[in-house]
């Protein structure tokens, strides 16, 4: 594919539901098997989640596991070996993942193997299932502990990818809101962990901690795709492992008042002002006035259709990009954009206003209608994403969600224009995150 | 109803085609028990198409660079109504892009396909082009460009075809400059619409669980009728010299550490067709081999600190241009494009081996198997094959062809070091 510019700067929006059916079998304690079936892809992922706190204490050492754990397995030593055993399985896709969903940590491991009809080989699966366990439970150790020469090069490398967050503009304009925001709280945590822990971190340290996690964690296998009873068994197998006792990870803190607001600015070379707003709404996903919320929010900066688009970015062109986002675990909304640094005051104004406009309930049926159907046609799309499905249904165990997709597709069709008010009536600001560039603003004035 | 239908039955895939009176040819892809439809119109026109001669006039043109871009944009105005409220109200999601060589509309929906197969043929077909809506563009793409400005993995790309060609404009932003696209008016706007946005330059691709009848009847209903037969269009490229404008580019900006791109100017241009995408393939298997996950080089440099897992090479070619890019962030860039001159410097035989060829080209099958999962994929890359003169389901089989002798062939054809750039960002100071 060749590189282009789109039109509009899309960002996925987080799943829903669907009608696929999720089978939930336990294995041991703390360890559930999720079993989906479909035959509509080419190909079957398995994905292993871990869950930890998102604490201070232990998010470096919790990022940095993954990355050790790639790098070599009692039987295949190396990367090397790792990778030419996933390239002779057709390209196999093992990939790692380490992600906060509200105050949880997140760890993933998975793999994604092409359907053994594609290639006259219905056994290789099992290979490609093997190395994943490997990688988990049987990962190359030296003296009793990680090889030392990895844990220091993944050390290395994590630092570089923590400093990398400035790459992305966009992304680490909403970090750094984020941060400055919930400072005093878990969610504040950035999930890679920070430099400053990495120097008292050594491959002693990081396998006592590997130890913990995997004897302590909640852990929640996946599998999407076609299955009989013989990889049923094969799977439940694999997660055969001695279990100390299961921790408890306490459910998000929800601020719904706000004591002292934040504005913050940060000075760097840029070309480009990114403002990021953020707002507590104090609505927690298992209230009556979520759903009202996320089609506020859609009405506020989903789409094209949506007030800041319309007036931000059409009206009075001052943005390329401008939308609105909900944070479903840690309920919290927030507007970001890029601007020219003069326009800072202006465009804030505007997203102020647009807000009232919603609150004071200054919108049509059509837009109410509008978000809707976006809502639920991004719910529904999760079906035709073997990624998305996995994902899905780890949510909805995350938040204890039970509903079916018909369920969740009918209580966004119930919302109604009061219940939209309601919950955009109860954004408070928090604070306001300003990337600026002092040279430029020095010209302009 | 002429309709043809090309079956692949390794990729149990099929593909529906029909040429419609007015030269527009549709393709379809069906996909049963998929929840989402994708539609696709797009025309042969990107933003190397930038000196051409307009439709009912003689002598050729050059326009401002970010034209095409620019026209994309303003497809979406219209005077009766506002496009993004129709599409949102269908629960469909609107997009446009553009690149070097091609502008393509699209939408993707979970219901009322049909509905919004008919408003994407209609508003591509009414360009509406005012004083006042062009101006009002401008900021908003003085923004985007911006956006792309700060973005260094942007900035890494551009500065090395800049440093690899000296006159194609594939060196020229898609964009265009914040300067340029001030020269940008309604009048030009016109005459590249009319030019380009003929049926015969463009093409209609669907995919989705639909039926081809109802595709053709709502194509049939919604093409305007009015087009008049037109001439092969004019477009002047620049002869490129063979040689590379500039061995390496550096600037400074806002990054963690530096970033580059190493980039190898294809000299055996001019290709189009199978010819064109068996060159692409064997160029990227060899890229792999050579600097892959599961390459010795990969490997050392990786253990030696000199990359991180952010490193790879992958080749783009098409019928005027050609590169193969080796990118990646160091805190040495210099010694990894040493190293890289070392390698390509070596015997074809001693770096390729046949085995690693043949695991090398399984990867790449598999890939291109789970690829056809999704809807996008399948879409944007028929588009990107088919305005190369390729289906995208004769794909596998041309990849199934490729031997061992091709790759040994071309790696001594491309890979050398009179052709190679280097373009590097560095962290402010």
């Amino acid at each position: 594919m060749e590189f282009g510019y789109s039109f509009i700067n899309t960002v996925k929006k987080g799943g829903m539901n669907l009608d696929l059916r999720c089978e939930r079998i336990q294995i041991k304690s703390g360890i559930n098997l999720n079993l989906i079936k479909t035959d509509k892809f080419k190909s079957n992922l398995l994905s292993f989640y871990f869950l930890r706190p998102l604490t201070r204490e232990e998010v470096t050492k919790n990022a940095l596991l993954p990355l050790v754990l790639k790098r070599g397995t009692m039987e295949l030593k190396t990367n090397l070996e790792i990778q030419k055993k996933l390239e002779e399985n057709y390209g196999a896709n093992l990939s790692v993942a380490i992600n906060k969903r509200g105050e949880k940590h997140v760890l993933r491991f998975s793999v994604e193997t092409i359907n053994g009809e594609y290639i006259n080989n219905k056994e290789y699966i099992y290979d490609v299932f093997n190395l994943l366990k490997s990688i988990i439970f049987n990962p190359l150790l030296e003296e009793g502990y990680f090889k030392k020469s990895y844990v220091e090069q993944e050390k290395e490398n994590l630092k570089r990818k923590i400093e990398s967050r400035i790459n992305d503009k966009r992304s680490y304009a909403i970090d750094r809101c984020i941060e400055e925001m919930c400072k005093n709280e878990r969610f504040g945590i950035y999930p890679l962990g920070s430099i400053e822990d990495l120097p008292k971190i050594d491959e002693e340290i990081l396998y006592k901690h590997y130890k913990k996690v995997i004897e302590t964690s909640p852990i929640e296998i996946f599998f999407v795709g076609n299955y009989d009873d013989d990889m049923v068994l094969y799977m439940k197998e694999m997660a055969n492992i001695e279990r100390g006792e299961i921790i408890d990870i306490p459910r998000e803190q929800i601020i719904s008042r706000v004591k002292t607001k934040n504005m913050v600015y940060e000075d760097l070379d840029v070309n480009q002002g990114k403002l990021v707003l953020g707002f507590r709404t104090g609505i927690p996903y298992e209230d009556r006035l979520y759903n009202g919320l996320l089609v506020g929010s859609d009405i506020l900066g989903g789409g094209p259709n949506s007030k800041l688009f319309k007036t931000v970015r059409e009206k009075e062109s001052l943005a390329y990009y401008i939308t609105s986002t909900v944070f479903k675990y840690k309920s919290i909304l927030l507007v970001d954009g890029g601007i020219e640094f003069e326009n800072f005051e202006k465009t804030i104004d505007i997203i102020k206003e647009q807000i009232e406009e919603i609150q004071k309930g200054n919108f049509s049926e059509d837009d109410i209608e509008i978000s809707k159907e976006s809502l639920k046609s991004s719910t529904r799309s999760i079906k035709d994403s073997i990624f998305l499905i996995s994902e899905y249904f780890f949510s909805q165990i995350l938040s204890n969600d039970k509903r079916t997709l018909d369920e969740v597709i009918a209580d966004i069709d119930k919302v109604t224009k009061g219940e939209i008010v309601e919950a955009m009536s109860k954004l408070t600001i928090d604070t306001i995150y300003f990337m600026r560039n002092p040279k430029i603003m020095n010209n302009i004035i | 109803m002429d309709i043809k239908v090309y079956e692949n039955e390794k990729l149990k895939e099929k593909l529906y085609y029909k040429k419609m009176d007015s030269g527009l040819e549709v393709y379809f892809i069906p996909k049963k028990g998929y929840t989402r439809q994708y539609a696709i119109f797009a025309t042969d026109y990107g933003s190397i198409d930038n000196v051409f001669v307009p439709i009912g006039e003689k002598e050729p043109i050059e326009v401002p660079q970010g034209i095409a871009h620019f026209l994309e944009h303003k497809l979406f105005e219209s005077p009766e109504h506002n496009l993004f409220e129709k599409f949102s109200k269908l629960g469909a999601d609107v997009n446009a892009y553009t690149n070097f060589n091609q502008t393509a509309y699209l939408f993707s929906s979970t219901e009322n396909f049909y509905d919004c197969l008919s408003l994407l043929i209609d508003f591509v077909q009414s360009p509406y082009f005012t004083d006042e809506n062009v101006d009002k563009e401008k900021g908003i793409i003085a923004q985007e460009i911006n956006m792309y400005m700060d973005d260094p993995g942007w900035r890494v790309f551009f500065n090395c075809l800049q440093a690899m060609y000296n006159t194609h404009p594939v060196k020229i932003d898609i964009a265009g400059t914040i300067e340029s696209i001030q020269k940008i008016n309604k009048e030009l706007l016109y005459k590249c619409y009319n030019t380009f946005y003929h049926p015969t330059n463009m093409v209609l691709f669907v995919t989705g669980d639909l039926s081809f009848e109802g595709i053709i009847k709502v194509v049939e209903k919604s093409q305007k009728n009015n087009y008049k037969n037109i001439e092969e269009i004019k477009r002047i490229l620049p002869t490129e010299d063979k040689k590379i404008n500039k061995k390496i580019i550096e600037e400074n900006m806002m990054t963690s550490e530096p970033i580059f791109h190493i980039g190898i100017k294809d000299l055996e241009i001019g290709l189009t067709g199978e010819k064109l995408v068996k060159k692409d393939l064997t160029t990227n298997i060899i890229l792999d081999i050579l600097f892959g996950s599961s390459s010795t080089f990969y490997n050392d440099l990786y253990e030696e600190g000199l990359i991180n897992s952010s490193f790879g090479g992958y080749y783009t070619g098409k019928e005027s241009y050609g590169h193969s890019l080796i990118v990646g962030e160091s805190k040495e860039p210099k010694k990894v494009y040493e190293r890289v001159l070392e390698l390509i410097k070596k015997d074809a035989e001693s770096v390729l081996s046949e085995k690693d060829f043949i695991r090398i080209k399984n990867k790449a099958i598999g890939e291109f198997l789970m690829g056809l999962n999704s809807i996008e994929f399948i879409a944007n890359n028929f588009i990107d094959l088919y305005f190369s003169d390729f289906l995208l389901i004769d794909y596998l089989s041309l990849l199934e062809k490729i031997e061992y002798k091709d790759i040994v062939e071309r790696f001594n054809s491309h890979f050398i070091e009179e052709n190679v750039v280097l373009s590097i960002i560095n962290p402010l100071e």
